[in-house]
């Protein structure tokens, strides 16, 4: 048997490489992808808090964080696009025509 | 070995996730992403959430992830350089910043109450706690609501994301 | 089932279908006439607003969708912004937005529908359903001007922004679900003195819950620290969409806010429960939104980021309201929230007509701007010294009761730093008064807004007038709408 504090500092960590990237990484799409990282950590904590609860609400969560999470990629990705043709480069360092 | 189990999913979830940030190449970021998924679908079966285990491996790695990977295509960014200017913060501040996060958290964690003292051991799930009807049949009575505002928020995603996407035509083709 | 009331989703479903019927109509129309989906989508917005005063009252889904009178007060205060945005926008869809018309009003119509969702929503999935349903259509909006590098770059960095804080958002929720098993917010408030009055003491994940909640409503909100997207973001989106932002999305925020804490958390607003005081934290980060918002707009030379900084600022004082999580304070929120809807909106339409004649927004452009066109002055110098809170304009009855609230509260500290501020800020509106009143270079530029945008302009002075010397009515259903959180 797993005791639960493994699953929750598990997510912990996730959440915190997903946050990293997005902090460090420079390439829009990394920063993206450590967004979906940082949402997956969060269904982590969402589905062991429902295991030991013993209560499924928390998997009907998980099932439409997915589809926001799916919604967000969309959007995010046709934005990327849309700043690929614009600009020619998906580097965030250089998005800094307005002082950030 | 259920523990087991969890060392090597919980390893490869993180290891995938640490790899992914640190990859140059978009698509092997991409494809460490979806390991890092799949080691974390095993957590969700282990922990009884078989349904959305297989979700998670299906709407993830089967169809967002895909689109990632469909946009690295299109834009071929296999080899993109990076500016070496530096930052504000040098990375070493931020990778110390980001550390201290987690250290914090955990210690938070580790030291949460929970209701009905739940922090030590998992009871016995019933058998089909987590399956496909039990969920399917909370989402259709109790989480209808919610359930149905997700798909206006689908819509309004497709919406944006033609808009967004969509070539727009020369001034006057458009005003045709 | 049978005994719900369902007739009050009305609204909301006729704004949905309305949203989808100005996509029909733009297709429809072949864009010959814009100006038809302007007035349709303002026409659909009057009409969801008199269906709103029909049905209303009642629960629905056990209690996750609530049309209590703190939803009704906020979907006015969105449907109004709403109506504000398309109303100024028809210049801009005449000119710079040629290729999606129907789009750009049906997001607008569906960024409301989210808005008005939110602020029904008692339970956390349906809170976070709501709050993207609110922040999505606006990432695409941001954006809309695809040719213009300022406004792709500010939908871009909005976009990233928001998906990050709403995933610091989803884990703060999913925390409060594990501490207290369920995701219902009433629920939620017993099982927490449950645990509480059990143990003792809940422990430190709260904080960890609560902190992260705060943060992810505190990007939506543009709360210092979380504000640093704000002036890029208003600077290069269309300024219609900018203050659309600046007043629905936070008005969103602050209703959200409101649902979490003052209604579940809020056994954690006192000093007795130290360190989980959320109220503490709140009120430090205010000060902070009032301090570094004022003295930053100080030195803006663009008009929009002036408003940006302002804007950080004015949420700052709405803050002080809501640490007093009191029946007072709820109250003062929601008013401070209306006044601040025509201010605001108004200050923003001005911006919006006066950027499509001269194509600039500098501060300095603005000079001489009373000799040829007085009217207009006259309405931004109302709109301005109302967002600075002098008499007898409703932002002074607005910031009058939010310190009161604050006073009451016992943040007397937090309050004087609001008053402080105030008076910093008094420098950089005035400053705007100044150059469009005394500048000695001869103006050249004369405005002549279009029909809708003056009817804005109209609805924005009389309502900060009216409202102002005759807080009465707006203030009653304010503290109507905060009696139904039980204090």
């Amino acid at each position: 048997m797993v005791p639960m504090p493994h699953y929750l500092i598990l997510s912990a960590l996730l959440f915190a490489i997903g946050a990293a990237g997005v902090i460090l990484s420079r390439n829009l799409l990394i920063m993206f992808m450590s967004i979906e990282v940082m949402l997956n950590a969060a269904n982590l904590a969402i589905i062991t808090f429902s295991r030991f609860l013993n209560v499924m609400d928390g998997h009907v969560f998980v099932f439409l964080v997915m589809a926001i999470a799916a919604a967000e990629a969309a959007v995010g990705l046709a934005m990327i696009i849309t700043i690929f043709r614009n600009r020619g480069t998906i580097d965030a360092d250089k998005f800094n025509l307005m002082k950030w | 070995m259920e523990l087991a189990i969890f060392y090597i999913s919980a390893i490869v979830a993180a290891g995938g996730a640490l790899m992914m940030i640190l990859q140059r190449n978009p698509v092997a970021s991409v494809l460490y992403l979806i390991l890092s998924l799949v080691a974390l679908a095993v957590l969700f079966v282990q922990l009884s959430a078989l349904f959305v285990g297989s979700l998670l491996i299906i709407v993830y790695a089967g169809a967002i992830l895909v689109l990632f990977l469909f946009v690295i295509m299109l834009l071929n960014l296999r080899g993109e350089k990076f500016t070496s200017e530096k930052p504000i913060l040098d990375k070493g501040t931020k990778i110390t910043l980001v550390v201290l996060f987690f250290m914090e958290l955990v210690i938070l964690i580790k030291q949460m109450a929970f209701p009905q003292r739940m922090d030590s051991l998992m009871t016995q799930a019933s058998p089909d706690f987590g399956g496909v009807e039990p969920v399917a049949t909370l989402l259709y009575t109790k989480y209808l609501y919610p359930f149905e505002l997700t798909s206006i928020l689908l819509l309004v995603a497709i919406v944006g994301a033609v808009i967004m996407a969509k070539r727009d035509k020369n001034e006057e083709e458009g005003e045709r | 089932m049978t005994d719900q009331n369902w007739s009050i989703l009305i609204p909301e479903i006729f704004l949905f279908i309305w949203a989808l019927f100005i996509f029909g109509l733009d297709l429809g129309i072949k864009r010959k006439n814009p100006k038809i989906l302007g007035y349709s989508a303002m026409a659909g917005l009057t009409i969801t607003g008199i269906l709103l005063a029909i049905f209303n009252g009642g629960i629905l889904f056990k209690g996750m969708f609530q049309s209590d009178q703190l939803a009704i007060f906020f979907k006015v205060i969105f449907i109004g912004s709403a109506f504000m945005a398309v109303g100024s926008s028809f210049d801009i869809a005449s000119e710079k937005i040629r290729h999606h018309r129907g789009e750009y009003y049906g997001l607008i119509l569906f960024s409301t529908v989210g808005m008005m969702f939110l602020s029904s929503a008692s339970e956390l999935i349906t809170l976070y359903i709501g709050m993207e349903l609110t922040t999505i259509p606006l990432y695409v909006l941001a954006a809309f001007y695809k040719d213009d590098k300022l406004s792709v770059e500010a939908g871009l960095k909005y976009l990233i922004v928001g998906a990050f804080s709403s995933a610091i958002l989803l884990y703060g929720l999913s925390l409060l679900y594990g501490l207290t098993g369920t995701t219902d917010i009433v629920t939620m408030k017993i099982n927490l003195s449950l645990v509480f009055l059990s143990y003792g003491k809940i422990g430190p994940g709260l904080i960890l819950a609560m902190i992260m909640v705060i943060a992810g409503i505190g990007f939506k909100l543009a709360l210092v620290p979380f504000h640093m997207w704000a002036p890029d973001v208003y600077q290069g989106a269309p300024t219609p969409i900018t203050a659309f932002l600046s007043v629905g999305s936070k008005a969103a925020g602050v209703v959200a806010f409101a649902r979490i804490f003052v209604n579940g958390l809020i056994a954690f607003a006192s000093d007795v429960m130290k360190p989980l005081d959320w109220g503490i934290i709140v009120a430090i980060l205010a000060a902070a939104a009032m301090i570094l918002g004022n003295i930053t707009a100080l030195r803006q030379r663009n008009i929009k980021r002036m408003l940006a900084y302002s804007s950080i600022a004015q949420i700052g004082y709405v803050m002080v309201g809501m640490v007093a999580a009191s029946e007072l304070g709820i109250a003062s929120v929601g008013y401070y929230m209306f006044i601040y809807l025509f201010a605001n909106m108004g200050a923003f339409t001005i911006a919006t007509i006066f950027n499509d004649k001269t194509g600039s927004d500098g501060i300095i452009s603005y000079s001489g701007l009373s000799k040829t066109s007085p009217i207009f002055a006259a309405y931004m110098s109302i709109f301005l010294l109302s967002l600075a809170g002098i008499p007898p304009l409703g932002g002074f009855a607005a910031k009058y009761l939010v310190f009161a609230a604050g006073i009451q509260a016992g943040y007397t500290w937090l309050v004087i730093v609001a008053l402080l501020t105030s008076v910093v800020s008094l420098y950089y509106y005035a400053n705007i008064i100044k150059t469009m009143y005394f500048s000695a270079e001869e103006p050249t530029i004369k405005i002549h807004p279009s029909f809708p945008a003056n009817l804005v302009l109209l609805i924005s002075v009389i309502g900060i007038i009216l409202f102002g010397i005759f807080p009465g009515p707006i203030l009653d259903w304010a503290l109507e709408s905060a009696k139904i959180f039980a204090f």
